[in-house]
């Protein structure tokens, strides 16, 4: 009766004076056997050569019964009575929304006409993708297929448009779990990295993992079913994981140990510290010290610091000079000052500035040493992303999913403000950088103060277009992120959607079925908004060719920590197998830990090629044994001084 | 009312006396038993499942004169529409669009004005003296006829591509005799009860039938020489109605199949009371596939509804 995908006509368009056929809406009726569903996308073609496409956004089915009393009637109340021999005459009527006219002017109501289910070439044009599939220089990234009554149609972002400059950026929401968000950015980034044409130029990810193993197998291979690799292959995406992917995090509190469930030893070899000093935190004060308590007199103070003191010979009124490169080096400065202060008699002011403006940003930087050990070195090491060198085709993830929330500001802020800097010049490495931030809501709220992250990310949401700078971001409520943040991405995905959301003004637009739709979406299926797509679009994607975070977690199980001297062997095993342990733990034995530390980061750093040999050398002779106790924080506040805002 | 063994009806107020009846009595004769009895007919039965329902529609208009003779456009339609499987599809299907005119109140030359405009034209009566009512109402007449002539012409076509299924017509028989001789297996359902065939104490029998009773079969007369088989069936309780509320003859050819069956086929006509035709007044004698092949004939129709 029906056939699929051949063709033929599915419906008609009806059009009454309480239901006339608009330019942009119309309603048309299929037999009830039909593949017409929510989403379908169809075409109406008028003899006159007039073409309209659209897509399916709600159905309704009624028979010929005026009210439900009249069944009543006839089965004389009886709902176990006997079966009427006639089926009522049921009509299946659709409303759908106009996605493209063509020609596109003049603009007319849609004719009352056959129509038919959208073939590969219709759903290219409907979407107006032929523009940038079928063009001279195409810069089409594939997000995923659409399909309907047995057909299968690719369907395409414009790379313009998401990579910038017409617009950029994608943000993607859904409930957790379901909604595939995580699952989705991976497999459109692997779509951009092999699909992005040359001519479009370089670009790198720089991904920040905030969800426990979440994105810490991106270079292993997942599983894939047979379906999977349908997909993949009708969308000519080879389903590889990335083949340069960098790992960075930063050291637990001990130091030694990395921060990371990526801490397999097959896999720790690939993860390079994130270790920072003194400048690379000053220069991000704003993101440490809450904007609410820090005044103009503690920014003074802060600025003084920065211009002044830190990495310069300072001398102060007692007689000493500091050079000032780490938290240890900063705490015997305000050590100097308070003493000197003290001994000085009752003067509360020292350069112009208030002791207890000192004493605020003096526990409030410490605090920072106490809460982002491990990210913050005392003694002025650095390990960092290669910001200048990013490689084209190039995965960086920052494991910040074990740091607390100030940490994790903190390393998004420096990341992205030294991305947008270089960008700026033109010397990151790479033209475009697609900064990938899960959990948009955390760093980005629609309520709460002003944060210096939250303008941050609204000035990439608004400028980034023009440097090259994409966001993509994922947040299971939409309503929950800053609106302008959200608003300027130019891609809007949904998976599985949450009702409670969607009864939120932000999803007026959407018909009830679609909404129903969405609230029932199964995983692997998105709704796709983009410039080019007049109405959403519904596709279905593959799962990511990478390893999952939970099946990368058995397959290669977190190491437990060591003690420091094993940590230490192990670091060095990884990345060169020979490494004896003997001979290592003999050569650090007694050594003062962070000078180990610093010739463990040197080596892991470089890479040598005789990793041992570079070690110990980077150690040095063993010339001072003074005993110093293991873990001993300094960052000790003062208790004696009282400050009112003091953590 | 009660009191003295009558029934309450409806009582809906009316204003005019009820239009004139054409044919107001006719013949009948007993065939079950010696007089007019009420036999109950039990639970509702599944109906057969070889079953089709016909039904045709006409319509004219005045579309000008010719002096004082009226031109009249016709619209005549029949279909069956068969029932597989609870669902009913349009198996026959014939319709004709055509002027009519008398003849011989034109002239040759005003006749063939008339067959240029592009359709049918045919003759029909007119009164002995011209008059503006009755020669639209013959012409309107002819028009009947030519509806009747295609139900014939339709039932015809279905019976000989299906000879064992039943088929239930829409109206009496008196046009369609012919095809009874085709098939034992066509009804007539007759929802309007202008010509009384009965006379007395068998009429109030027949008339005051409760629900899911039927009347004992009796013989009317078609035409001049033939008869068909008929009884009555009331399909809903008349009580607070009024009489003819739910009450529906069946016909069917005088065979002794019709009156050993009379009750099998009231029985399963009782289960075509759902679904009910609510969209249409005379739901409770029209049963709902007459309604469908009524509504099909329209939504063909187009322009003349
Ligand atoms: N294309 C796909 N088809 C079918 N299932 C998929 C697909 N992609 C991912 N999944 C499955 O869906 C599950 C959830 O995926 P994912 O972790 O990406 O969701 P999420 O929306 O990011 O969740 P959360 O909000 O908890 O982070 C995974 O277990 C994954 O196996
Ligand atoms: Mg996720």
């Amino acid at each position: 009766m029906i056939r699929l995908g051949d063709g033929g006509p599915v419906g008609r368009v009806v059009a009454t004076e309480a239901l006339p056929a608009g330019p942009h809406q119309f309603h048309f009726w299929t037999a009830t056997a039909t593949p017409v569903g929510i989403g379908a996308i169809v075409r109406v073609d008028e003899e006159a050569g007039r073409t309209v496409y659209a897509v399916v956004v709600d159905g309704r089915a009624y028979s010929d019964l005026a009210t439900p009393l009249h069944e009543v009637v006839a089965a004389e109340g009886d709902p176990a009575g006997t079966r009427a021999p006639t089926r009522r005459t049921e009509v299946r009527l659709w409303t759908a929304a106009v996605l493209r006219h063509v020609p596109e002017e003049p603009v007319q109501p849609v004719p009352l006409a056959e129509v038919r289910l959208a073939t590969d070439e219709d759903v290219e044009a409907a979407l107006r993708m032929d523009a940038y599939v079928r063009s001279e220089q195409p810069s089409a990234i594939p997000v995923g297929v659409y399909r309907a009554g047995g057909l299968t149609a690719p369907v395409s972002l414009d790379a313009e448009f998401l990579l910038g400059p017409e617009s950029a950026h994608l943000n993607i929401n859904g409930v957790s779990g379901l909604a595939t968000k995580t699952s989705a950015v991976e497999f459109i980034l692997a779509s951009i990295f092999q699909r992005l044409p040359m001519q479009k130029g370089t670009v790198a990810a720089v991904c920040f993992n905030v969800k426990g193993p979440d994105l810490c197998f991106l270079d292993q291979p997942g599983e894939l079913a047979d379906a999977d690799r349908e997909l993949y292959a009708a969308l000519g995406i080879e389903p590889r994981p990335f083949d340069r992917v960098h790992y960075y995090a930063p050291f637990k509190v001990d130091g030694v140990n990395l921060n990371t469930l990526r801490s397999h030893p097959d896999l720790l070899g690939s993860v390079q510290p994130l270790v920072w000093g003194l400048r690379e935190v000053l220069n991000f004060h704003e993101v440490l010290l809450n904007r609410d308590d820090i005044d103009a007199k503690a920014d003074a103070f802060l600025d003084f610091l920065a211009d002044r003191v830190v990495e310069r010979e300072f001398r102060d009124e007692w007689g000493n000079t500091h050079r000032v490169r780490s938290f240890a080096d900063l705490e015997r400065l305000f050590r100097c000052i308070f003493d000197g202060l003290e001994q000085a008699g009752r003067s509360d002011v020292w350069r112009t500035h208030h002791v207890a403006t000192i004493r605020k940003v003096r526990n409030r930087l410490l605090n920072i040493s106490t809460r982002c050990k491990g990210l913050v070195t005392d003694d002025g090491t650095v390990s960092d992303l290669p910001f200048g060198q990013l490689e084209d085709r190039a995965v960086y993830v920052l494991d910040v999913a074990g740091m607390d929330q100030l940490g994790q500001d903190l390393v998004f802020t420096r990341v992205v403000s030294m991305l947008r800097e270089h960008l700026e010049r033109g010397d990151l490495g790479v033209e475009h950088v697609i900064v990938f931030v899960d959990e948009l809501n955390k760093y980005a709220p629609s309520d709460g103060p002003e944060t210096y992250v939250k303008k941050m990310l609204l000035d990439i949401s608004e400028r980034g277009r023009y440097l090259g700078l994409v966001l993509f971001a994922a947040q299971q409520f939409r309503s929950q992120v800053h609106r302008r943040i959200v608003g300027n991405a130019g891609t809007v995905v949904f998976g599985r959607m949450d009702m409670d959301e969607l009864a939120t003004p932000g999803y007026q637009v959407l018909s009830p079925a679609t909404k129903i739709k969405l609230a029932t979406l199964p995983k692997g299926e998105l709704m796709v908004r983009h410039p080019h797509f007049t109405q959403p679009v519904f596709v279905r994607f593959p799962r990511p060719p990478v390893l999952s975070g939970p099946v990368g977690l058995k397959q290669f199980p977190p190491a437990a920590d060591l003690p420091f001297e094993e940590a230490v062997v192990r670091q060095l095993a990884a990345l060169d197998r020979r490494v004896s342990s003997a001979r290592i733990k003999d050569s650090i034995a007694g050594r003062r830990e962070d000078d180990v530390r610093r010739a463990l980061l040197a080596t892991k750093r470089t890479r040598p090629e005789d990793v041992v040999g570079f070690f110990m050398a980077s150690l040095g002779p063993a010339v001072s044994r003074e005993p110093i106790g293991r873990g001993e924080s300094v960052a000790r506040p003062l208790r004696s001084v009282e400050d009112p805002y003091a953590t | 009312m009660l009191r003295v063994g009558g029934t309450v009806s409806a009582g809906v107020p009316l204003s005019h006396a009820a239009p004139s009846v054409t044919s107001p009595f006719g013949s009948a004769s007993y065939v079950e038993g010696d007089r007019i009895r009420a036999l109950e007919v039990g639970d509702a039965a599944v109906p057969p499942t070889e079953l089709a329902f016909l039904d045709g529609i006409q319509r004219y208009a005045v579309e000008g004169r010719i002096g004082l003779v009226p031109v009249v456009r016709g619209y005549v339609a029949a279909a069956v529409l068969r029932r597989v499987r609870e669902t009913l599809q349009a198996v026959e299907s014939r319709s004709e669009e055509f002027v009519l005119a008398p003849f011989e109140r034109l002239t040759s030359q005003q006749r063939a004005e008339l067959e240029g405009v592009g359709l049918p034209l045919y003759d029909c009566p007119a009164a002995e003296r011209s008059h503006p009512i009755l020669d639209v109402r013959l012409a309107a007449k002819e028009v009947e006829t030519k509806r009747e002539v295609l139900e014939l012409e339709i039932a015809r076509r279905y019976l000989e591509a299906e000879p064992a299924g039943w088929l239930v017509v829409d109206g009496a028989l008196t046009a369609l005799s012919e095809v009874l001789e085709m098939s034992p297996k066509v009804l007539g359902l007759i929802k309007s009860h202008e010509t009384q065939f009965l006379d007395g104490r068998d009429l109030e029998v027949a008339l005051t039938l409760p629900a899911a009773h039927r009347t004992s079969v009796f013989a009317r007369a078609v035409g001049e020489h033939g008869r068909v088989y008929t009884w009555y069936l009331r399909l809903w309780p008349w009580e607070e109605h009024d009489l003819l509320y739910g009450l529906v003859r069946v016909e069917r050819a005088p065979t002794d199949a019709t009156v050993d069956e009379a009750t099998a086929v009231s029985r399963w006509l009782l289960a075509e009371r759902a679904p009910l035709a609510a969209r249409d007044g005379r739901w409770d004698r029209l049963i709902y596939p007459i309604q469908q092949v009524e509504t099909y004939l329209r939504a063909q129709a187009g322009g003349w509804w």
